[in-house]
């Protein structure tokens, strides 16, 4: 609908234009789904007769999933969940970290594939596996949209696709946020946060 | 500073962090039930003549599931120079000891990802 070509536009100009809090345009919607058509290609080989489960990691992967989930040629079923962010200061100790929605799937002897937006520290990719592959999954894999595998605290994770490797910086659109805003961005921007570090 | 009751906490005695950016990251790595351990070994790098240490490093963290020692500095990164030497001292002496040096800005960064639910 052309109306909404040109809203989506019009948000992307409004962001570029000042100096507001969504900076330059990282990767263009172009070539992100260039990507994601040649992820979805190697999932197909890859998971070819399987009927996989895509479980997307909310929130910022929910994008992500919906365009791979698109592309992908082979039956999938999807499902998501959410797990508590730490909390700052106020956290940790004796406050573990739980899910704040649980899958609606068995995934008992079910082929597995996390989406997630992006693995860094790999503290969430983590707490994921561990949780899920208590439930028996058959295989238990990844796929991530953006990777920083120089920040990695965990290794042994099953991170099996990987869309861009990127740098040390915040990004916004495509699913990520900035305060919950700019979500649905179809670029992906260097976002500017506070002092930056 | 309050030490919380920590669950993945796999030392013998009671953590005590030398500043506000330790505690940050073990409250990280327990949210997480990373299982970790603080200041668990020391490195020689250095002996004297009489085969005693001139020289010694104590990362901060040690994870024993990921075999990662974390060394983590509220240093800025311009100011970081004895401890960058240090680390490439320590990973000339022992080849096979992982370990990763968390900077005040990478702290700041898991911080403010984690509180403010960016790009994480």
């Amino acid at each position: 609908m052309p109306d909404t070509a040109r809203a989506l536009a019009g948000a992307n100009a409004r962001a570029d234009a000042g100096a507001g809090p969504v900076g330059e345009v990282y990767l263009r919607r172009d070539e992100i789904a260039a990507r994601v058509a040649e992820l979805a290609a190697q999932i197909d080989d890859d998971y070819a007769g399987c009927d996989p489960i895509l479980v997307g990691c909310l929130k910022s992967s929910f994008v992500f999933l919906a365009d791979l989930s698109r592309a992908l040629g082979i039956v999938h079923r999807i499902d998501f969940v959410e797990l508590a962010g730490y909390g700052g200061r106020d956290t940790g100790g004796s406050s573990a970290i739980r899910l704040l929605k649980d899958l609606d799937l068995d995934v008992v002897a079910q082929d597995v594939l996390l989406v997630e937006d992006v693995v860094d520290t790999g503290l969430t990719l983590y707490t994921l596996t561990r949780t899920l592959g208590l439930r028996q999954p058959r295989s238990l894999a990844a796929v991530t949209l953006f990777d920083r595998p120089y920040r990695r605290l965990v290794s042994d994770l099953p991170v099996r696709y990987v869309g861009f490797t990127v740098p040390d910086e915040f990004f916004v659109g495509y699913g990520f946020d900035l305060d919950e805003r700019f979500r649905n961005l179809p670029d992906i921007h260097l976002a500017r946060v506070g002092d930056g570090g | 500073m309050e030490i919380p009751d920590f669950q993945a906490y796999r030392g013998s005695e009671p953590p005590q962090f030398q500043n506000g950016a330790e505690l940050e990251c073990a409250k990280i790595l327990d949210y997480y039930a990373v299982p970790w351990q603080y200041e668990p070994r020391t490195f020689v790098l250095e002996e004297g003549p009489d085969g005693r240490p001139t020289e010694a490093f104590t990362p901060d963290f040690y994870l024993p599931e990921q075999d990662l020692y974390l060394e983590v500095t509220v240093m800025k990164q311009s100011l970081v120079t004895r401890k960058n030497r240090k680390l490439r001292k320590l990973r000339a002496r022992y080849p096979s000891v992982n370990i990763k040096l968390f900077y005040k800005h990478d702290i700041e960064r898991l911080a403010q990802r984690y509180r403010l639910d960016l790009a994480s």
